[in-house]
């Protein structure tokens, strides 16, 4: 183990009861680096993070942090890391300047040192005009921020970030995305998410886990072209055709568009409009678009769009956990899977997860179960 | 320590940034003088310079209501509102949490015990001089209360770390301490071995000799055995988090 290492996870596996949460999780992250930490719902994100701050203990494997074993000293491994909890747990009873300096207290800091770092703090995390509001009348958005500053307070060289993005809005997502790149540029920041897009804007590099494994460790590009695929979306009109050609139905759009050479397999994506929408995927670095162009000609079929996607982060995360959601939930997997389902199963499962800290391994059947329901 | 003290004073300060505090506070006054006062004819009925029942319905009255509404929030709101990982994750003991949590939660109920000083002040010293009081049944007395509290606070924050639900840690610290208090009185209508397990774990029979001016080591022994079990209990359950 290098100097650099500053978190470093060996063989790490976590039982509740029967469940296994995480299945032999190795993984470093090197002094500077912002990773993003991804995985679908109960993939072992939080568990993860949570025996890197010690409030879980591993069932086998080491954890060290900052060359700490998280066994043999967990004062010294939470001393040395911030460390935002899902969903910013805040005492919401407590006015954001008290609960910030009741953190420096029990982080033992001076009051010079906690004047100058919540200075700091204010001006990173934009928290001056909530200063002496009441946590319970926070927004979501700067509770995250308070529960970031509250991290930052000692100025630790490691950030664990679990989930700090969850339920906001756009904007705030983009703020706290924004904050988090600043803090990551001196910083060493691990960082759960299952929002692609903000870590392809915030970190270097990614580890996806799936089902309590590593799937993919690496910087993003060389995550990107590991799975590879190319995604068409061909949009046609279903009420007319071209002059004298009839409209074709979705079926036989789809046959038509599986023939061409090259194409893997498509299906049909939802849309409001009198169009047929159908998504293709074809093979690593071809292109299919004239292809597809002359086939629509050929039939006289009226295409009104074509889109070309290189490989998104969101599919390479799609293809790599995949299995693992179709298993979980007990259903054939259904990429149609849109971005708001992903949030709210999100917030059930993170409530569920909260209670696998007191060890029920009926939660974790309750997680699946809810899941199940939900997609039903 | 330092952090022990950290966690104590916040802990204590949330009663107050909450109404519970006062709710507790004027309420358990305004039964208490209810009780004192007036409960069958109370304290004029028994024609004496006397506080004794004081040390009968300040116990009870702790054990009823006080300590089940103090300290059913203490872990349990923690862990349901996942802030337990917030506070455990800093760089703090178990142990410094637990007894953090177990002095804030004590300082209140000593606070509500030690205002009741005010009777005795106000009966026998200034304004009103009822009659010479006895000194050494009242000293004897509050100490026996405040070896009280701290068992029933103990037994109160062990309950409170074994369930998220609020109102059931409230349920039953209410019947713990309420069957710990009134088991004495039941063994007085019973007999036989049981009958002597009951009168030897009851609150009521520990509290009489304090009552009377007595201070016993076995009674002060059995309020802090009970007191070091429950805060070494609510610690092993704290920890338990870590391996379930």
């Amino acid at each position: 183990m290098t100097a650099d290492v500053m978190i470093q996870a060996s063989d790490l596996t976590k039982r509740f009861g029967s469940v296994r949460a995480l299945d032999k999780i190795s993984f470093e992250v090197e002094k500077g680096e912002v990773v993003g930490f991804l995985g679908p719902n109960g993939a072992g994100k939080s568990t993860t993070m949570r025996i890197l701050t010690c409030f879980l203990a591993p069932t086998s494997g080491t954890a060290k942090v900052c060359g700490v074993d998280v066994f043999d000293d967990p004062l010294e491994v939470r001393r040395n890391l911030g460390y935002l909890p899902q969903r910013a747990p805040l005492y919401t009873d407590m006015v954001v300047r008290d609960y910030l300096k009741f953190v420096a207290d029990v982080r033992g800091l001076d009051a010079a040192a906690f004047r100058r770092s919540l200075e700091s703090i204010i001006e990173v995390c934009g928290l001056a005009q909530v200063l002496d509001k009441d946590i319970s009348a926070l927004s979501h958005g700067f509770r995250q921020r308070v529960g970031l500053g509250q991290a930052l307070l000692h100025n630790p060289q490691i950030l664990v970030l679990d989930e700090p993005t969850a339920d906001l809005d756009p904007n705030e997502k983009a703020e706290v995305i924004r904050y988090i790149k600043e803090i990551g540029k001196d910083r060493t920041v691990l960082l759960s998410t299952h929002n692609l897009s903000e870590v392809e804007e915030a970190c270097a590099r990614a580890i996806i886990v799936s089902k309590g494994k590593v799937v993919a460790d690496g910087p993003l590009e060389e995550i990107r072209s590991k799975t590879g695929s190319v995604r068409y979306v061909v949009t046609v009109d279903e009420r007319q055709g071209m002059p004298g050609k009839s409209a074709p139905n979705v079926a036989e759009l789809r046959q038509a568009l599986e023939r061409i050479r090259g194409a893997v397999r498509s299906r049909e994506l939802p849309t409001d409009e009198k169009v047929h929408k159908v998504e293709l995927s074809g093979a690593k670095d071809s292109d299919l678009r004239a292809e597809i162009f002359q086939l629509m000609v050929a039939q006289g079929w009226l295409m009104l769009e074509l889109r070309r996607d290189a490989q998104s982060l969101d599919a390479v995360f799609r293809d790599l956990t995949r299995g693992d959601e179709a298993m979980d939930r007990g259903l054939a997997f259904d990429d149609g899977d849109s971005d708001e389902d992903d949030e709210s199963d999100d917030t059930d499962s993170e409530s569920d997860d909260d209670s696998d800290a007191s060890g029920d391994a009926e939660a974790d059947a309750a997680v699946s179960g809810t899941e199940e329901k939900k997609d039903a | 320590m330092n952090t022990l003290l950290t966690i104590a004073k916040r802990e204590f300060r949330a009663y107050f940034d909450s109404p519970l505090a006062y709710v507790v506070i004027c309420l358990s006054f305004f039964g208490l003088g209810l009780m004192f006062f007036m409960y069958q004819g109370g304290y004029w009925q028994i024609d004496r310079a006397t506080l004794q029942p004081l040390f009968e319905y300040v116990p009870a009255g702790l054990a009823m209501l006080v300590v089940p509404v103090v300290t059913m929030r203490l872990m349990s709101e923690e862990r349901r509102s996942g802030t337990l990982e917030m506070l455990i994750t800093l760089p703090v003991k178990d142990s410094d949490v637990i007894m953090g949590k177990y002095l804030g939660a004590l300082g209140l109920v000593l606070t509500v015990v030690l205002a009741s000083l005010a009777y005795p002040i106000l009966m026998f010293k200034f304004p009103w001089t009822l009659g010479p009081m006895d000194m050494g049944p009242v000293l004897s007395g509050y100490v026996g209360l405040v070896l009280y509290s701290a068992a029933a606070v103990a037994v109160g924050l062990l309950i409170s770390s074994l369930t998220e639900s609020q109102a059931v840690s409230f349920f039953i610290t209410f019947f713990v301490l309420g069957a710990f208090w009134f088991s004495g009185s039941m063994a007085d209508q019973m007999d036989g071995t049981f009958a002597n397990v009951l009168h030897y774990v009851s609150f009521q029979s520990r509290m009489t000799g304090f009552m009377r001016g007595l201070i016993d080591t076995r009674d002060v022994v059995f309020f802090l055995s009970i007191t070091i079990l429950a805060l070494v209990v609510s610690f092993r359950s704290l920890e338990r988090r870590k391996w379930a």
